[in-house]
């Protein structure tokens, strides 16, 4: 069974900036692992037995390949770093399409895992976008998954509570957050990662052309970005409790009007 | 591969020399090296590729009781255990650490615990509480644990502990940081106490409390259970009146606040309440509390026994300054380190047995 997780680095909330074009700017921030994926990821090494290969593949900058280190300590067998000066700005579509490719390009996979949405977009849209381009099936929302004769039993969240599917490999399932607690890395983890490289894969190696991918393959423009509540943030101080829950509620309703 | 999160602790320092005026260890060995603040530079200029972590500056990572008398005096909020606590797991991975921690470790994969033998057991059955004792009472301070269960049993309460009671991870964690092994450690405790489906969990070493309290569930390690430190548990007994205050013993004492009642969970009156139903009559030394002043703790003293006696040794001068002749403590790894410097003329005293006597 051969496993890829994708993971992707998310801006510290309270610490996102955007660029002229409205880009996220994570150069300079500090990011961490989108919630959601790490649960993907504790997932694939729940399943993973010794002859299961986890690999874990994030799109980013060149500064993500220490944190992917540690994800190699964690249990992951294989990291792959998809990066290029290209694929900035890549909005969902020109994501998927890329992930797609690094998925076909690194060989037959069994089960792709995600999150189900990033923290900073909370599009949601990638899992499912990475699957049709692959042509196979997506679960999104699972709660659980499980193995059992090549298939993969998913529950899956619904609105008024969780149905069992079973589906046939290959297939992709995104998860929700909070599932599964991302395990620490350990001492012996770590000493393999150390002698362990991380792959590194560009637009050449993909065989993507710079108008299919990064902002120039987007089909997405942001043309603006405001803050939906203004100011919010710096209402007066209220010490008292009762006086406090009485101000925010009447915010609250101010919102709601 | 210290995280960016501890290095940004390491790095901010605004070198204010709070931490160098407060830390027990460099009180003692005056070495420049052994405050926080140093601690933190070294891994800043190894992060800037300006020094080698070698094994000299992973000796000098160990050199620190993790007590967070730094934690709590920071001028900037800074948490240096954070950073001190991932260069152990960096030496531990690199082979760097020094032999005498590589040892403990070892004991701890061979028996469970660092003192590498076979913990004693205090298996009891009971319905009321489930107690949990700790390697440190179990393997060193046993007659604390005794009198802990006979306290509790005077009271009325029916107390279970378990037999081959699983460690909590806190030692593995001083030594190679918070990593997978630890949380395994986690797991397998929180099973056993869940397994015995009792609610309310007594804990004897508040340095378990801490890790049960703070680490277990992002760990994914629950426990369905309140978990409440022995000292709180047995003052609320006190209050209650379960529990008779004994006659004024007629010596004058001061309350030791531990690391970890002191500076994780702010307990400070029932240690008092526990000394004064015990008998004893109450003053307290000029650092207490929050700022109470670490007397070591029981995996550094098996590390470094002769920094952590003179840690303690700092500790029996505060009492000095006092007309206290007993140091009173409800810690067993108090109790420990303090046992290794009694000053002739004084006495350090357990607090559960005074009381069950």
């Amino acid at each position: 069974m051969k496993i890829l997780v994708c993971m992707k680095a998310v801006p510290s909330t309270g610490q996102v900036q955007v660029d002229g074009q409205f880009r996220l700017q994570r150069d300079g921030a500090k990011l961490q692992w989108n919630i959601a994926d790490e649960a993907a990821l504790e997932a694939a090494l729940t399943l993973k037995s010794a002859e299961d290969t986890v690999t874990v593949l994030t799109m980013g900058p060149a500064k993500l390949e220490d944190p992917l280190r540690e994800l190699l300590a964690r249990g992951a067998d294989r990291a792959i770093l998809v990066s290029d000066p290209a694929f900035a700005g890549a909005d969902t579509v020109a994501t998927a399409g890329t992930i797609a490719k690094a998925a076909e390009f690194l060989g037959d996979f069994d089960l792709i895992l995600c999150g189900r949405r990033a923290i900073d977009g909370e599009t949601g849209q990638t899992p499912a976008m990475v699957a049709a381009a692959l042509g196979i099936p997506c679960i999104s929302n699972a709660e659980s998954v499980q193995l059992q004769n090549g298939a993969v039993f998913v529950a899956r969240r619904l609105e008024s509570g969780t149905v069992l599917l079973s589906v046939p490999c290959p297939v992709c399932v995104s998860m929700c957050e909070y599932t599964y607690t991302l395990r620490l890395p350990g001492i012996m983890g770590m000493r393999r990662a150390k002698s362990k490289t991380v792959e590194l894969l560009d637009s050449a190696a993909l065989g993507l052309s710079p108008q299919s991918c990064g902002l120039k393959g987007s089909l997405t423009k942001v043309i603006s970005m405001d803050s939906k509540f203004p100011g919010l943030r710096n209402g007066p101080k209220e010490t008292d409790l009762n006086a406090g829950t009485d101000a925010l509620l009447a915010m609250l309703q101010e919102v709601v009007k | 591969m210290i995280s960016q999160n501890a290095l940004r602790h390491a790095e901010k320092c605004r070198f204010c020399f709070m931490c160098r005026h407060l830390c027990p260890i460099q009180l003692q060995t005056g070495k420049e090296v052994n405050t926080p603040r140093a601690k933190g530079l070294l891994l800043s200029m190894v992060n800037k590729g300006a020094a080698e972590f070698d094994k000299d500056m992973a000796q000098t990572m160990y050199e620190c009781l993790i007590c967070d008398a730094c934690v709590n005096d920071c001028a900037t909020g800074y948490q240096p255990p954070l950073y001190i606590r991932e260069a152990r797991t960096e030496a531990v991975v690199n082979d760097l650490a020094p032999q005498a921690v590589m040892q403990l470790i070892e004991n701890v994969d061979a028996t469970g615990n660092i003192y590498g033998v076979q913990k004693p057991s205090f298996a009891q059955e009971g319905s009321d509480v489930l107690v949990y004792i700790g390697e440190v009472a179990a393997c060193k301070v046993p007659q604390m644990a005794e009198g802990l269960l006979k306290v509790l049993a005077k009271a009325g309460v029916s107390a279970k502990v378990l037999d081959n009671e699983p460690a909590s991870g806190v030692m593995l964690a001083d030594l190679m940081g918070y990593v997978d092994e630890v949380a395994q450690q986690a797991k397998a405790c929180a099973a056993a106490i869940n397994a015995t489906g009792i609610k309310t969990v007594v804990v004897l070493d508040s340095y378990d409390a801490e890790i049960m309290k703070q680490r277990y569930a992002q760990w994914g390690a629950e426990i369905n259970a309140e978990i409440i430190t022995a000292t709180a548990y047995v003052a609320k007994l006190i209050e209650d009146g379960k529990l008779a205050a004994k006659a004024a013993c007629g010596t004058l004492g001061a309350c030791h606040d531990d690391d970890r009642l002191a500076r994780t969970f702010y307990e400070f009156a029932p240690i008092r309440a526990i000394a004064k139903a015990a008998g004893y009559q109450l003053t307290e030394m000029f650092n207490k509390e929050r700022l109470a002043k670490s007397c070591g703790s029981a995996v550094a003293l098996a590390y470094m026994p002769n920094i952590v006696t003179k840690v303690a040794a700092g500790r029996w001068d505060d009492l000095a300054r006092t007309e206290a002749t007993a140091m009173l403590t409800a810690s067993p790894e108090a109790y420990l380190c303090l046992s290794q410097a009694t000053p002739e003329g004084k006495q350090v005293v357990d607090l559960y047995s005074a009381l069950a006597e």
